[in-house]
């Protein structure tokens, strides 16, 4: 006992001090930061004012195009209020959080988003000239302050986010009348690289409607354009194909427009239409396993689902690191013969358990790190910005998956630690070594490809058949942890989980003893088996 | 501890050890007495590592019993025991001061013991200066002598070193030779194996003389020594003037132009010098030697080395 600690002692202070350990330690709470800070860095630092060009030949879209550009410009102050509102909230006010469990789960794209956008449309809806008011200076500071009673007193004040975009007019020498293919002639290379006069930048964007546009309308019925390259219709020019934002918001504002004018001209009240729009039936969905009176499918339950996918990964991650180490440090020992020392000062056992110790002690010092700085991390976003962070947390540590996380982290480690244990006891050399890894690599890359299906499909036939996989019970069964598979399987696959652990610990405690003092070529399986039968005679 | 101390450290009775039809080590019996400092000798895959390794318990016999401190099995005293193994490697990452301090409490030694001990023999053997340096670090001499060092920090009564000498320079290994004797100066029984047959012949009270697996001797050097005829060369009269006396069993004359005698057995080469000298012999010169213990390896064993070295 007292030589596996030393041995466990020895082990985990030698990983520990690895670089390897440490950029594991550190880059999972580094990604998850970042996932979350750099778009968010992104959208309010990097990204410059975008300049477009407006050249409306038919004379009849330039109020729509201008007035969605102005619209969607307010949405982004009025976000940004919100949050920011949100963060400087009186502490004594009560203000109800949002719980998790009563979003339904289509909500889901809206609480993302960041704050509740159901709530901003019904703002708007309830005040149409708010949002434009927000553009004014002065009616931004009549709205804050109207908000600001309900603010810590010693709140900064609120800064209104740069503009996104910026329409510039059409450079002088070029007649707006020309024809659309000279226009673009003559833009283009300021839509490459060249900077624009008067805008110091290349032109974003160009938008170019052409005189016959209203009548290039697609209706029901008619064809969709058959070339792609067709210059029919409105043309959107721009060099930068990945920031769609611009090419959709004149792209609605010019739909809004067009159908609009379709009801006048059919004789309906485009109010009347608007309203229509917004009717819709109520609609829950039910999860018959749940408790009487709680079988609605809340946002929670959606979370719930796909939490264990994550789990899952960092099981599979936290299994593989440790277990690789546990494969290396045995061929390092083998291969310069410091085995034959410890053999001599403690028993094969105990080197064993000396090594699965202190190996499964690096394995949850790196866990506790992740599922930490999780928690830490989620808690310091948890607010207005991320506000799925916080009621995320409560999930993950209410459901129970914490425990059962742990305890198939156990089983998954010690299963593929005895065997590593046994490969690494067979070979002389780590490039031996990668020989044999290469087949157990195999076996755990499995669970790693099932794993979103086993998420979509939890209790069914792929799942139900994988659990008993004892290589693969771990991990499905974690997978599947949520969705409260039947108790015969939990507990029966759980006993099957145990019983492989000991099966997996005895023989390769077996291999173990054989394989350390070994020399030469690692054994073919026969002659393994066969000394297996008759210890301590393999040579 | 043991409080009477046992008149042998080791027995071995008909050790054998075979790897299905390979063997290894055939029927080898030996004491090593208690305190004493003993060699195995042997050329090239002679059966030395194996035989060490039974002695250790790291793996069984085949067949025959062997007895280490009293005890059936080296592993039921392994904390009286170090062990340097013929190969020598360290962890790299450690450093040389806590190597020596992991193995010494693996040994049984309490952490601050450890600790001080290990310092103590790194100043002790001219390491005092990379106490704290990573093992990796190292030249292999000063690394070989850190697991030395690893392997007696806990003052054990039996030591065992596999091949201590290879791949020292001769400094170190003058400092390998301090390590031994300052083990026996202690009381510690010492077993090493060697092919260098001078470390052997300063140093061992007694050797076991292995080649093809089986036993050639065991004995103290004098007896080795005797193994083999003594031989005296000289410059004089004919070789047959040699041969009727009674300390001389032939004579022959080399190439150039000297006598060799080989004496009979327990013969002195000073008596035929007195023979010679009644007899009125008249000797230009007279030149003895005694046999080294390279002699009597390769007296006894030379043939089969050459052939086992490269088998």
């Amino acid at each position: 006992m007292r030589n596996t600690l030393l041995i466990a002692g020895r082990e985990y202070a030698e990983n520990a001090r690895t670089k390897g350990f440490w950029i594991n330690l550190l880059i999972f709470p580094l990604i998850l930061i970042a996932s979350v800070k750099v778009p968010e860095l992104l959208e309010k630092k990097a990204k410059p004012v975008r300049n477009f060009v407006l050249v409306d030949q038919s004379g009849e879209f330039e109020e729509a195009v201008a007035s969605g550009v102005e619209r969607f410009e307010a949405r982004r102050v009025l976000q940004e209020l919100t949050a920011w509102a949100m963060a400087n909230r009186r502490r004594d006010l009560e203000i109800p959080e949002v719980d998790l469990e009563d979003v339904p789960a289509t909500g889901i794209s809206d609480l993302l988003l960041g704050g509740s956008g159901s709530t901003l449309e019904g703002l708007i809806d309830l005040d149409p000239g708010f949002l434009q008011r927000l553009l004014d200076p002065e009616g931004l500071e009549q709205v804050v302050a109207a908000i600001r009673p309900f603010l810590d007193p010693e709140a900064p004040d609120f800064v209104p986010p740069k503009r996104r975009f910026e329409r510039v007019p059409l450079l002088p020498g070029v007649s707006p009348d020309a024809p659309p293919e000279e226009i673009v002639r003559t833009l283009k290379p300021y839509l490459v690289d060249e900077d624009y006069p008067g805008a110091s930048r290349p032109l974003f964007a160009l938008i170019l409607i052409p005189e016959d546009a209203p009548q290039q309308l697609l209706r029901p019925g008619s064809l969709p354009t058959a070339r792609s390259d067709s210059q029919d219709g409105v043309q959107f020019w721009s060099a930068n194909l990945t920031d769609r934002n611009l090419a959709e918001v004149v792209r609605d504002a010019l739909d809004r427009e067009v159908r609009e004018r379709e009801f006048l001209r059919r004789g309906v009240d485009a109010e009347v239409v608007a309203e229509v729009q917004r009717t819709s039936v109520r609609f829950v969905a039910f999860d018959p396993t749940k408790q009487e009176g709680e079988e609605a499918v809340s946002l929670a339950d959606t979370i719930r689902k796909w939490a264990p996918v994550g789990f899952v990964y960092l099981l599979w991650i936290a299994i593989f690191n440790v277990v690789v180490m546990l494969l290396n440090n045995t061929v390092e020992e083998k291969s310069n013969r410091i085995i034959e020392v410890l053999v001599s000062s403690a028993t094969p056992n105990e080197i064993m358990a000396g090594k699965l110790v202190g190996i499964a002690g690096v394995g949850l010092t790196m866990m506790a790190a992740w599922i930490l700085s999780l928690v830490g991390i989620l808690n310091y976003l948890a607010g207005p910005a991320v506000s799925w962070a916080g009621p995320l947390l409560a999930v993950v540590r209410s459901s129970g998956l914490l425990p059962l996380f742990a305890l198939y982290f156990l089983a998954g480690y010690l299963t593929y630690a005895g065997l590593f244990l046994a490969i690494g006891s067979l070979c002389n050399t780590v490039k031996e070594a990668q020989n044999f890894m290469g087949t157990a690599m195999v076996i755990l890359m499995v669970p790693l490809f099932t794993m979103v299906f086993i998420a979509q499909d939890p209790n069914g036939t792929l799942a139900k058949v994988m659990s008993w996989i004892p290589f693969y019970t771990p991990f499905v069964m974690m997978n599947r942890a949520a969705a409260s598979p039947p108790t015969s399987e939990l507990i029966g696959t759980g006993v099957l989980m145990v019983f492989t652990v000991f099966a997996m610990l005895w023989l390769s405690g077996k291999v173990f003893r054989i394989g350390i003092l070994r020399t030469g070529q690692p054994p073919r399986l026969l002659e393994l088996v066969k000394s297996l039968r008759t210890p301590r005679q393999l040579r | 501890m043991s409080d009477a101390v046992l008149p042998h450290a080791v027995v071995l009775e008909g050790v054998t050890k075979k790897y299905g039809d390979f063997t290894a080590v055939d029927d080898v019996s030996a004491v090593i007495p208690t305190g004493s400092i003993y060699g195995f000798l042997g050329p090239n895959g002679a059966g030395k590592t194996t035989t060490i390794r039974m002695i250790l318990d790291i793996i069984e016999p085949t067949a025959g019993a062997i007895t280490v401190l009293g005890a059936s099995s080296a592993l039921a005293v392994r904390e009286r025991i170090g062990y340097l193994p013929e190969e020598k490697g360290l962890y790299k990452k450690m450093k040389a001061w806590a190597m020596i301090a992991y193995f010494a409490r693996l040994k049984g030694m309490e952490k601050g013991a450890a600790k001080r001990r290990a310092y103590e023999l790194l100043e002790r053997y001219g390491l005092g200066e990379f106490a704290n340096a990573r093992c990796e670090t190292l030249s292999k001499g000063m690394g070989q002598k850190v697991q030395v060092l690893a392997s007696i920090a806990h003052d054990p009564e039996f030591v065992v070193l596999d091949e201590p000498f290879s791949g020292l320079d001769p400094a170190n290994q003058q400092v390998m030779e301090d390590v031994i004797l300052d083990l026996q100066r202690r009381g510690a029984t010492v077993v090493f194996s060697t092919h260098v047959m001078e470390h052997a012949e300063r140093m061992c009270d007694r050797i076991l003389l292995i080649a093809h697996a089986r036993k050639v001797f065991d004995g103290t050097i004098p007896e080795a020594k005797a193994l083999i005829p003594r031989t005296v060369l000289l410059a004089g009269p004919p070789p047959d003037a040699f041969v009727d006396l009674p300390e001389v069993a032939s004579a022959r004359r080399l190439g150039d132009g000297r006598v060799e005698l080989v004496l009979a057995p327990g013969a002195d080469p000073q008596a035929v010098l007195r023979s010679c000298f009644e007899r009125g012999l008249v000797l230009t010169s007279f030149e003895h030697h005694e046999p080294t213990l390279h002699d009597v390896f390769l007296q006894l064993v030379g043939e089969e080395a050459r052939t086992a070295s490269f088998r």
